[in-house]
């Protein structure tokens, strides 16, 4: 599913952020990324889903080489990829169901044939009654919800999460863990990045550890 | 449930006063446009109304018995003209013609009719006939020495310089406002998909094809300067109509200065401003958001 070999990663003339890593994520594994603030996890995650090209190394994605694939296939290789930014990234202008439908939209599906699937999963998260609301009025944690909704929506054969639960409380929280692990049951491979020990000890699931660039691998293959 | 779809591209903050802009810009130069028409039409009906008359003018002789005189030669120069192929008719002009000639320089009154006018005989020239205009006058000479044929040639070829200093004119000002309207529309395509540049991003990143942003963009731009544009280009053909409703409720134009209404035919032609800007928004929305997708990984 994902092969890293070798990477490394610096931005402009700066020191490298990332040395050597080298990994491979199964395909439906589900894999935590820990580090401290600054190891270079956000920069792994992007350079996983297509956000920065590497500087050096092999990245190979879906059986693709990223270094020889055509730009022509990015697009259909990025919507295989569910991504919760750590910051969201909602638009503003339009609603919470509409930026949960986004993904759906862009697959060239029609509203009618998504209507209800979007409406159920608003209702999973918790946000079933604000679905017409803008971003700019929902609280963080609600903010945070739709972007892992707009993530999930069309079900990825990759889901990365930068701290997906860094604004909701612990009920919340574990109930997004589950979402994760049912997305995961269903055949999606999950890398999530955190800092919630307590999330990380609450299953089985492999853990990759960054430190100053290079990875760590704590804990071996496994499954929710 | 029904239920509010969001369009993929707001309406970003400042837009009014850039869709006021090209408003504007559309008015300016679908006056320019009009402007250019009228110019070309009265540059053209200069040309016609002169270059199928010719006119004789008798002057009035320093002696003897004027009147007299002056009929004498009017029916000899209009016996040579009807006796010329290639003229169609001649004709001497009546006396209330010559005084509406004059009126706007003398006015009305008995001292026009004291002053000794000229005779005026005017002939129009068959369409496609070649006349020896230097023969004709050699045998107008001979008949009637007081007077005088003009083909216009001099007036012709002094009106066409002017006619055509007008035309380029109008359209140097149209070409100009033109530009500025193109560039207007860009920039502003231009300012609105800067303040957007985050959500291309988002979207790129999420899989759309570059074709599939660039097309929710420019249907947005080219939308928001259609109206825009129809709205300046509306105003001014509502005041090219107004001035064909002053002509047709009577109110005389200026003399001698070009007509300011557009014919029917030509205020079609005002269409043409919204379009042009509306393509120059839809092209310059596409070029801008594929070389954004394409700065991007």
């Amino acid at each position: 599913m994902v092969r890293f070999e070798n990477v490394g990663m610096r931005y402009g003339a700066g020191p490298e952020v990332l040395r050597d890593v080298t990994f491979v994520l199964e395909s439906g594994s589900f894999t935590f990324l820990t580090g401290l603030s600054g190891a270079g996890k956000t920069t792994l995650l992007k350079l996983i889903y297509l956000g920065e090209p590497p500087s050096r190394g092999l990245i190979t994605l879906f059986g693709h080489d990223m270094a020889t694939a055509k730009r022509s296939e990015f697009p259909a290789i990025r919507r295989r990829i569910g991504v919760v930014f750590q910051d969201f990234r909602l638009l503003p202008h339009l609603s919470a169901f509409d930026n949960v439908a986004l993904p759906l939209k862009l697959a060239g599906r029609h509203e009618g044939d998504y209507e209800h699937d979007v409406e159920e999963l608003l209702s999973w998260v918790g946000l079933g009654d604000r679905m017409h609301a803008r971003p700019a009025t929902l609280s963080g944690g609600e903010q945070q919800r739709i972007a892992i909704a707009r993530a999930v929506v069309a079900r990825p054969d990759l889901l990365i999460a930068d701290e997906p639960t860094g604004n909701v409380d612990a009920e919340i929280g574990g109930r997004l863990i589950r979402l994760f692990g049912e997305l995961n049951r269903l055949g999606t491979t999950v890398l999530i990045a955190t800092h919630d020990r307590a999330l990380i000890e609450s299953g089985r699931a492999r853990e990759m550890r960054l430190v100053d660039g290079r990875l760590v691998e704590l804990r071996g293959v496994g499954r929710t | 449930m029904t239920r509010p779809s969001g369009r993929l591209v707001p309406r970003e903050k400042g837009a009014a006063p850039l869709d006021l802009v090209i408003a504007v810009m559309a008015f300016l130069a679908a006056l320019a446009l009009g402007a250019s028409l009228l110019a070309a039409r009265t540059s053209e009906g200069w040309r016609a109304g002169l270059t199928d008359r010719l006119t004789v003018q008798i002057l009035v002789p320093a002696h003897g018995d004027a009147p007299t005189i002056m009929a004498r030669e009017s029916d000899a120069v209009i016996a040579v003209l009807n006796r010329t192929q290639g003229i169609g008719h001649a004709a001497p002009l009546s006396d209330t013609e010559m005084q509406a000639l004059v009126e706007p320089w003398l006015g009305k009154g008995s001292l026009v009719a004291e002053l000794p006018l000229p005779r005026l005989i005017d002939a129009s020239i068959v369409p496609g006939a070649a006349i020896d205009i230097d023969a004709l006058a050699a045998q107008i000479k001979a008949v009637a020495p007081d007077a005088q044929l003009d083909d216009h040639s001099r007036w012709i070829a002094r009106l066409a310089t002017l006619a055509d200093t007008i035309l380029w004119s109008a359209l140097g000002v149209l070409i100009l406002i033109a530009i500025a309207t193109a560039a207007t529309v860009a920039f502003a395509t231009r300012a609105g998909l800067e303040a957007q540049h985050d959500m291309v991003a988002l979207l790129h990143q999420m899989g759309a094809h570059a074709l599939f942003i660039a097309r929710a963009f420019e249907r947005h731009y080219a939308l928001a300067t259609l109206g825009a544009s129809l709205a300046g280009a509306s105003l001014a053909a509502i005041l090219f109509a107004l001035a064909g409703g002053l002509e047709f409720a009577g109110v005389e134009p200026v003399p001698f200065l070009p007509p300011i209404a557009l014919k029917l035919s030509e205020l079609a032609w005002l269409a043409a401003v919204p379009m042009a800007a509306t393509v120059i928004a839809w092209l310059t929305a596409r070029l801008s958001v594929l070389a954004v997708v394409r700065e991007i990984y």
